[in-house]
């Protein structure tokens, strides 16, 4: 009778110890503060060129007349989602007069060629988005993907210009200039 | 000598004794009973965080691994503890590991690109485990342990963040937001 008194009253005892114990160790926490957090990823699609400048040296009625220098185009983007395309295009600003003496002689751009990355040379005769109508050509078209959201390409352009076709054999001696210009797009 | 004079002496012998013996009985204090006031003075255990600012803006660039925030953040943790108190831990999370940040369209910058320094020491990712938040998606910032010097204390944390998108080279331009989470525990 004695001993088991003596073991509930230590039963009881240990109890609160444990409960005391346990009310000890809660922890306390603050309230919880908050940070706004705000990440902006502009959009961008940029392109740099290798060299601005390319010269030719013609010989009358040759259908090649290779240019000074290859010029690399390379092409950056960062795009949002439902880009599907980027789009790399060359064009002149005039079909008839590529290339012009300013005195009424000119190289169209027919006459006028690229070769993409060492693929075939083709002449400046298509419409583009940026040009003027049989103009222009398009170089590149990168279709985006998951894989391509943020990416780059680049683009080695050779040119030539060819002077054995239509009256362009009777091209007068002169110094002829002109611009070309390169521009992307990333649809839609 | 005559019965009167006789007489005197007594009488005066009579009044000094009386009067040594009055004096006495009338200094003597009367007490009432002792009651007691009993005393309770509750000093409420406390912790508590502010910080000097709640917003922070990242201009980020695509791949790049260094993406500062455009202001740190100073935590000022404040506490009043109990005696059976170990440390005062302070902790950063998000409630998701996978989108600490997201466009809302399915581009997430997960906790584990987001770092933060603490009091300029190095800049650590948002990986751990923590009471709270999400699984992966914390960081424990600073514990202070507790002695019998400083139950009462403050302490502050300048807290610098950077998101590493080197690892997220082809994620898409967009808006990206997000909510940071600081919560300090005394354990």
């Amino acid at each position: 009778m004695k001993t088991g008194k003596i073991f509930r009253i230590g039963v009881v005892a240990l109890s609160m110890a444990l409960a005391t114990s346990l009310a000890s160790a809660q922890a306390a926490n603050s309230g919880a503060q908050t940070i706004a957090l705000n990440a902006t990823l502009a959009e961008s699609l940029t392109l740099s060129l290798s060299a601005n400048a390319v010269n030719f040296t013609l010989a009358a009625g040759s259908p090649t007349n290779a240019g000074s220098t290859n010029i690399t185009a390379t092409t950056t983007w960062v795009l949002k989602p439902g880009r599907t395309a980027v789009g790399v295009y060359a064009y002149f600003a005039s079909a008839a007069a590529a290339l012009t003496d300013g005195a009424g002689d000119n190289i169209p751009s027919s006459a006028f060629f690229i070769a993409d990355n060492a693929g075939p040379s083709t002449a400046l005769t298509s419409a583009t988005v940026f040009n003027a109508a049989n103009a222009g050509m398009q170089l590149a078209n990168v279709a985006i993907t998951g894989a391509n959201k943020n990416a780059s390409r680049t683009d080695v352009m050779a040119f030539n210009i060819n002077l054995s076709g239509g009256t362009l054999p009777q091209l007068p001696a002169a110094t002829y200039t002109g611009t070309l210009n390169i521009q992307e797009q990333g649809t839609p | 000598m005559s019965w009167q004079t006789k007489f005197g002496r007594v009488a005066a012998v009579l009044a000094v004794m009386l009067a040594a013996l009055a004096s006495p009985l009338h200094a003597q204090v009367l007490n009432s009973g002792a009651s007691t006031i009993t005393l309770q003075a509750v000093l409420t255990d406390s912790i508590s965080v502010s910080l000097s600012g709640n917003a922070v803006n990242f201009n980020l660039t695509a791949g790049s691994s260094n993406n500062p925030g455009s202001v740190g953040v100073t935590a000022t943790t404040s506490w009043l503890l109990k005696p059976s108190v170990g440390s005062v831990n302070l902790y950063a999370f998000f409630s998701n590991s996978a989108a600490a940040l997201t466009d809302g369209a399915g581009d997430n910058i997960p906790s584990a690109d987001f770092q933060i320094s603490d009091n300029a020491g190095p800049f650590t990712t948002l990986t751990s485990t923590v009471p709270f938040g999400g699984a992966n998606a914390g960081l424990l910032v600073s514990s202070v342990k507790i002695l019998g010097n400083n139950k009462s204390g403050t302490r502050t944390d300048v807290l610098n963040f950077n998101i590493n998108l080197s690892t997220l080279p082809n994620m898409n331009a967009g808006t990206y937001t997000g909510t940071l989470t600081i919560q300090a525990q005394a354990i």
